[in-house]
């Protein structure tokens, strides 16, 4: 078998990927090692509206719910609203992500790519040390698939990256370990996705309502791997929902573990390879949300592998301009947030309560990491000290 | 003595794949949609063990 590029994985980042890698008219391959593109669903569901602007979707089917905005509960339960009223339009939804990833790969395949189902790589092929294409499972076959570009858009357990060379190992520090049921027959009719923060509640992480439907709601949890202990997410969920009576009525219509990278980007080009979405961690370590990166980086991987095809030029030079990209759009983000991740994680409950206290009237123009810290530095002068790292990074 | 290995309870085990991208020792694979360890590999460290959210990996011996 022999393609221009083949791409390890299905997800959003993999089939974004392969749309504009297609659509630049190379001859793509996408390989997904499980049985149906976007099964088992490993995600929260949750999605910015900003989605809409990349116009890779059609139909409403994916769409659960649209969401008015997000509320924030501190530990001690004072609530932030971040709701659309203050904050223009820039709202979110809530997904059903299995038919989401489904419309990603369909948009693929309507341009051109090449799909297998049941095929998963176990390694890169090389001739001389130079990346010629991987080698995958598929059934009891072994399969050689040539190709100029491998696409490692494998998730946070990325092995493409790993036979690379690039150091995907994530530090305890730097995972968020989930677990999440689907709960029907609740009492929690709301436009809001709600976010419980605590030490307690969730130690380094958060509990989530994000609802479905007018009785149906994701509630999950991600604590941090370096606080987590034998099975302790799902306790603390478990824990969480028996101290919510709308919540404890609920029966699971479905549950899901999962694992979240909540870590600096790594290196993303090679010679010859791209790592794309959770395998580059392009994942916003506050929230843990890694579609909208997923997508906005893979549109870029696409266009700059179309082009490498064009020109016929693979090396990682002529592929950084991928890098070069992805930092312009989301890398300062991301790596702000990384700190503003660190500076939390070094917070006492108390602290946080206090600071939500003081932001709870405040009317928020945006939905964004940013200006919560904004908001916080204009309350707490004396917060500035520890804040001010993420000012200057917020500036630049 | 010999330290237990980590050892992955595939009837709880949901095929997150949580362990594998923690494993420092790259001691885990995802083998028939189950985790498994490779016991050549794995140098007791415990951070699979903590990690994993729904409690599949227990020790060596100590597995019901």
């Amino acid at each position: 078998m022999n393609y221009d590029v083949v791409v390890v994985g299905s997800g959003p980042a993999g089939s974004v990927t392969a749309r504009f890698a297609a659509e630049a008219g190379a001859k793509v391959l996408m390989i997904e090692r499980r049985a149906e593109v976007g099964v088992p669903v490993l995600c929260g569901e949750g999605i910015s509206q900003k989605v809409d602007a990349f116009n890779l979707l059609e139909g409403k089917r994916w769409i659960a719910n649209k969401m008015e905005g997000a509320r924030i509960f501190s530990p001690n339960g004072t609530m932030i609203t971040l709701s659309a009223e203050y904050a223009g339009s820039e709202t979110g939804y809530v997904l059903y992500r299995d038919i989401f990833d489904k419309e990603l790969a369909r948009g693929a395949v309507r341009k051109g790519a090449h799909l297998m189902l049941n095929t998963g790589a176990i390694g890169l092929l090389k001739k001389n040390g130079t990346i010629k294409g991987v080698m995958a499972q598929h059934f009891d076959e072994t399969l050689e698939i040539e190709a100029d570009v491998v696409v490692g858009a494998d998730g946070a357990e990325s092995r493409i990256g790993k036979w690379a060379g690039i150091q995907t190992t994530l530090k305890p520090y730097d995972l968020e370990t989930c677990a999440q049921y689907t709960l029907t027959n609740i009492d929690w009719e709301s436009p809001y996705c709600d976010f419980f923060l605590g030490k307690k509640k969730a130690p380094g992480g958060y509990v989530w309502v994000f609802p479905k439907g007018k009785d149906v709601a994701n509630v999950g949890i991600g604590i941090l791997a370096s606080l987590s202990g034998s099975g302790k997410a799902l306790k603390l969920l478990d824990q969480f929902i028996a101290s919510y009576p709308e919540l404890k009525k609920g029966e699971p219509l479905r549950f899901l573990a999962g694992a979240d990278p909540v870590a600096e980007p790594v290196e993303s080009v090679r010679d010859h390879l791209v790592l794309v979405g959770d395998a580059a961690r392009h994942v916003d370590p506050i929230t843990g949300g890694g579609l909208m990166t997923a997508i906005e980086g893979g549109k870029i991987a696409g266009e700059v592998i179309g082009k490498a095809v064009e020109q016929q030029q693979f090396d990682q030079q002529f592929l950084s301009d991928y890098e070069t990209r992805w930092k312009e759009a989301f890398g300062k983000k991301l790596h702000r947030n990384y700190i503003a991740k660190e500076i939390m994680l070094d917070m006492e409950d108390k602290t946080l309560d206090m600071l939500a206290d003081s932001l709870k009237d405040y009317k928020f123009e945006e939905f964004s990491t940013l200006s919560i810290i904004k908001a916080l530095v204009g309350k707490h002068p004396s917060l500035l000290v520890k804040l001010a790292p993420l000012m200057k990074l917020a500036r630049a | 003595m010999v330290k237990p290995k980590a050892f992955v309870r595939k009837e709880i085990c949901l095929a997150c794949g949580a362990c594998i991208s923690v494993c420092p020792q790259d001691a885990l694979l995802m083998v028939t949609g189950k985790a498994l360890v490779n016991n050549k590999l794995c140098n007791s460290c415990s951070i699979c063990v903590k990690t994993c959210p729904v409690g599949a990996i227990t020790w060596e011996g100590t597995e019901p």
